[in-house]
């Protein structure tokens, strides 16, 4: 199971009247791993998360959870049963209580962890007695994840799990995340648009743009790949033509070329020699980078 | 679990209509020695055309207390509240995004759109059949305490009318609340639609022998002993049809 795939998409479409919200983005996410699913608002993210999870249809292309077809009924609620889920909004049944709430969601999951539900309610002092509405966006956000997680789930998907929150509680919801995957054999599929939390807890990314998904891959790996080559000039730096695989991004500021690769510096430093820089420095690049190059469009 | 939910969701609509519904029989008993006073003043009232013909009909009905409470309240009081009751029930819903509910949560459970769908559709028609029984077997209950008898046949026959003929009205708000995504559509189209029909049905003056509020009233029961099984059965048929289609609505949605 460890090379297993949980989430595999394959050119998956999905247009809204005139809007095309996914533009044929292909994601594959092993077993295991901690994913983070990173775009600005409004490149697709929460709208893939709803094709894995049966609740928007794709117009064409692939979705498999499970190796399930995502966009068919009865492998829907299958693939539901191993999923727990958190949405953007934290929409829970306002009129339930705590305690009601977490009964109504456990009578639908036949591995219900109760040994997870108490730890929960207890590290994060959900008062059982208290209505769903009356909770604080904080609140509602651990009495989500609760009922995520004490699911028994295989995968988690998150979307936007720490939007709204305040730096101290997002830091406890994060850590909380990785403290629930270390104790379990689970993978997490988690949105945003933080880099920091990305950073700071997955172990793989996958950066969603106009749709598509732009850069994927272990988080270790964009780090060792991705670097910055950058060209000092006695003259104003040339606007080069770079033949070199993995070109992302040149840029040219007065005598300075800056050249981001995917692929390492060797083929970019080659042919910089021939443009006869006085200086050449490679230097590592961070997520946030890679993010911003890759999400940056000139228009 | 889903039966709980969907109890949540709707039970303050069907206690409102219960009690409304209870009191509504409860008056209509009780005020009928009033009318037995006023009888002899109703033969004293000129009135021409279709006034004089409601008024001389309404006297002639009120004689006998089996009438009384077929017009009074069968064909007037709980058609109107039924009818209202109905549309309630169906509006909304777990998937209303208006509703104040979570459509995303409920999603994320391992239950079919159709699973949810039937359960709430089951939820608001046991509702509907109790709205339409309980306050009519009130009638038999009650009437000794003015000194007269309502047969509990009549009270079930016609509160299965009703609940037959009303569930139309809960289908088609229910179908509604499937397009819509808002609360009020569905509610004021499916009223819309009540009063459209109730309209057409008062402009053909008692002609239209299969016409909804007829079959919900139990008019041919009241009137000749028989159920109007054809009324009965395009109620059913009807129903039937729409819920059908709300689940293929539902399950083709984006949510």
């Amino acid at each position: 199971m460890a090379d297993s795939l949980v989430i595999e998409t394959a050119d998956l479409r999905k247009r809204y009247d005139d809007v095309e919200a996914l533009c044929g983005l292909s994601l594959q996410v092993p077993a295991g791993s901690i994913c983070g699913f990173l775009g600005r608002n409004g490149a697709g993210k929460t709208t893939t998360i709803k094709i894995l999870l049966g609740m928007a249809r794709p117009t064409s292309g692939q979705a498999r959870v499970f190796g399930l077809a995502a966009d068919r009924p009865e492998p829907s609620v299958a693939i539901r049963r191993r999923t727990g889920f958190v949405s953007e909004d934290k929409d829970l049944y306002d009129g339930m209580t705590v305690e009601e709430i977490v009964r109504y969601t456990a009578a639908f999951y036949p591995h219900w962890r109760v040994d997870l539900e108490q730890r929960y309610l207890r590290k994060f002092e959900l008062p059982s007695g208290r209505k769903v509405k009356a909770l604080s966006r904080g609140m509602r956000t651990k009495l989500a994840l609760l009922l995520a997680f004490s699911r028994g789930a295989e995968l988690l998907i998150l979307d936007e799990p720490t939007s709204g929150l305040d730096p101290v509680v997002t830091e406890e919801v994060l850590q909380a995340i990785v403290g629930h995957v270390a104790g379990a054999a689970t993978t997490v599929f988690f949105s945003s648009h933080q880099i920091a939390e990305v950073d700071q807890i997955a172990d793989r990314v996958a950066i969603v743009d106009r749709g598509r998904v732009a850069v994927a891959g272990a988080l270790e790996d964009l780090r060792e790949t991705y670097c910055r080559v950058q060209m000092v000039f006695d003259r104003d730096a040339p606007e080069p033509a770079l033949r070199t695989p993995g070109v992302v991004r040149t840029r040219r500021d007065g005598r300075v070329l800056s050249v981001l690769s995917s692929a390492g510096p060797e083929g970019i430093l080659d042919e910089a020699r021939a443009l006869g820089p006085v200086s050449t420095e490679v230097v590592a690049v961070t997520l946030k980078e890679i993010f911003l190059e890759t999400v940056r469009h000139e228009d | 679990m889903l039966w709980y939910k969907s109890w949540l969701d709707t039970r303050s609509r069907f206690l409102v209509g219960l009690v409304l519904l209870v009191l509504s029989a409860c008056g209509t008993v009780f005020y009928y020695p009033q009318v037995l006073k006023l009888m002899p003043m109703a033969s004293t009232i000129e009135a021409s055309g279709d006034l004089g013909r409601r008024i001389r009909e309404g006297v002639a009905l009120a004689s006998n207390y089996r009438g009384y409470i077929w017009s009074q309240w069968m064909r007037q009081a709980m058609t109107n509240l039924a009818t209202l009751f109905a549309v309630l029930l169906g509006s909304g819903g777990l998937f209303s995004r208006a509703s104040g509910d979570s459509a995303l949560f409920t999603l994320s459970l391992p239950a079919s759109r159709t699973r949810v769908l039937g359960v709430r559709a089951a939820t608001g028609l046991a509702q509907l059949l109790a709205l339409a029984v309980i306050p009519a077997l009130f009638l038999p209950l009650l009437s000794p305490g003015v000194g007269q008898s309502y047969s509990p046949t009549d009270a079930l026959v016609h509160g299965v009318c009703l609940f037959v003929a009303a569930a139309t009205f809960f289908s088609l708000a229910l179908l509604l609340s499937t397009v819509f995504t808002d609360l009020w559509r569905p509610l004021l189209i499916a009223c819309g639609v009540a009063i459209a029909l109730s309209l057409y049905e008062a402009a053909l003056r008692g002609q239209s022998t299969y016409g909804i509020f007829r079959v919900m009233s139990g008019e041919d029961y009241f009137r000749t002993g028989r159920l109007p099984w054809l009324g009965l059965f395009s109620s059913v048929t009807a129903s039937a049809a729409m819920l059908f289609t709300a689940t293929r609505t539902l399950a083709r949605q984006d949510f």
